[in-house]
């Protein structure tokens, strides 16, 4: 196995411990910094694949998360600036009278993981939040709203009516949580759905890439 | 997971073992050992349960059949301190010797015996006078058994205390005593392990089974991280880790999802 490959499937167990040191010796073999980035972001959608189709568990997949983060602390001085997070920024939140934050989250890890920068706006969030921090953040490539509640889903349709008639532009949105589907989700107009985690951080790639 | 296993299955007081032993039935005591260290025990006990004019031959017997299958280390139990002591010499990796307490020479004879070794030690809560009825008298006896131990350096880490874990019908206080005893014992020695038959608990009640995970549950909450039990039950086994995983002692839960994938509980696939 070669030491990129061996990152990647360490990565992909999860092994806090190990990935900052075999990046390190990545780059000592004169491994190029964006190659053991796109191995990183390989191995974690991998284990988003592996999530989506219920073969790992909740925990594994952040461990792995939090495995990639050690290793891109020790690639980010060799990174230009911003390259580990090249596709853009992505705004999420969990829509307005809803407090649920643990899908939100795993959803924010994921998509990061898979190269975003995140701007993690938290819970019960108004459509004017979510307009602010568009405005206010550079390059924002996505938007993703979360809900948990089906009373929630009335805020959930306000929130994307509200930024798709903001006459803001340059991004997509992608919506998800419990009870949404993916018809609601063309319903309301939004851009994308996603029923995970893992699945959100695949649609996500594939929308800043259309 | 840091509960530490003794396996308890390798005992001439159970039927079938006792059969396995008087036919030399080998294989019978070499699968039991190869089981046992694949599920997960970290000590196998090995108790002949025979007369004592034969006790030693057997324990030999028993201790060779088990080293031939497995490195997982021996428990040596039995009741007499002699032939812990001959047993010993026996095993080709320290173990645990099962057990001593306060009754007689018992631990004069063992703790000099493993002074300057690896072995570690089951010592039960109990002296001449039988098995003290407080918990003020169980922790004076264990007072008594850590100046022991301190005379012939043993560290408290090699150390399991047992402090006697007894039948709950006739209990008037359930395990009130038990877990009283528990939580001191390990408060004044963090490094110290605290240990029990957990079948013990439900000696004469039906369906065992409940009381002995109830009982396991609420001892390791009290901070028992040592059990003699069988590993090849794999309700209990999940359990242990579902408890550790409880207890924050198992980050996110990943020796829990582990041992499933291992299958060591959960449904089988």
């Amino acid at each position: 196995m070669s030491k990129i490959e061996e990152v990647k499937s360490r990565v992909e167990a999860g092994k806090t411990k190990l990935v900052s040191g075999l990046v390190q010796e990545a780059l000592d073999e004169g491994n190029s910094p964006n190659d053991i980035l796109q191995c990183m972001i390989d191995g974690m959608k991998v284990v988003g694949d592996r999530f989506s189709a219920g073969e790992i568990f909740v925990p594994e997949m952040l461990i792995a998360a939090k495995a990639m983060k050690k290793g891109v602390e020790v690639l980010e001085p060799h990174l230009a600036d911003g390259a580990s997070t090249s596709l853009g920024t992505c705004i999420i939140g969990t829509v307005e009278g809803d407090l649920h934050d643990i899908g939100k989250n795993l959803v924010s890890l994921m998509i990061g993981s898979a190269g975003f920068h995140m701007v993690d706006l938290g819970v019960d969030v108004p459509a004017a939040k979510f307009f602010d921090a568009i405005k206010q953040n550079k390059n924002v490539k996505l938007v993703a709203c979360s809900g948990l509640l089906t009373t929630t889903m009335p805020a959930m349709k306000e929130t994307v009516k509200a930024i798709k008639n903001s006459g803001l532009t340059g991004f997509k949105v992608i919506v998800g949580g419990a009870p949404i589907t993916p018809e609601y989700a063309s319903e309301i107009g939004a851009d994308a759905y996603a029923p995970d985690a893992g699945a959100a951080a695949e649609k996500a790639k594939e929308m800043v890439a259309a | 997971m840091e509960m530490i296993i003794i396996a308890e299955k390798i005992n001439g007081s159970i039927p079938s073992v006792a059969k396995a032993i008087a036919q030399k039935d080998a294989d019978f005591i070499r699968n039991l050992a190869k089981a046992q260290s694949g599920a997960g025990a970290d000590f196998i006990d090995v108790c002949a349960s025979v007369d004592t004019d034969m006790e030693v031959e057997t324990m030999k017997w028993l201790i060779d059949l088990v080293q031939e299958v497995t490195e997982t280390p021996i428990a040596i139990d039995s009741p007499s301190a002699d032939v812990c002591a001959e047993a010993l010499k026996l095993c080709k990796r320290p173990g645990l010797v099962n057990s001593v307490s306060l009754e007689g020479d018992k631990i004069d004879i063992i703790f000099p015996v493993i002074a300057d070794t690896k072995w570690e030690c089951a010592a039960l809560l109990c002296d001449d006078t039988g098995i003290p009825k407080s918990s003020k008298k169980r922790l004076e006896v264990f007072l008594t058994i850590m100046e022991k131990a301190k005379e012939y350096n043993i560290d408290p880490s090699r150390l399991h205390i047992d402090p006697i874990i007894e039948m709950l019908c006739t209990s008037e206080t359930g395990i009130k005593i038990i877990v009283d005893v528990m939580a001191r014992i390990k408060a004044q020695y963090p490094a110290i392990h605290v240990t029990g038959a957990a079948s013990n608990i439900s000696y004469n009640l039906p369906a065992r089974q409940r009381i002995n995970q109830a009982f396991v549950v609420l001892a390791m909450n009290a901070g028992m991280d040592s059990v003699i039990l069988d590993p090849l039950n794999r309700n209990i086994m999940g359990l242990i880790y579902a408890t550790e995983a409880l207890l924050g002692k198992d980050e996110y839960c990943i020796e829990y999802i582990n041992a499933y994938r291992e299958g060591v509980f959960g449904t089988k696939k």
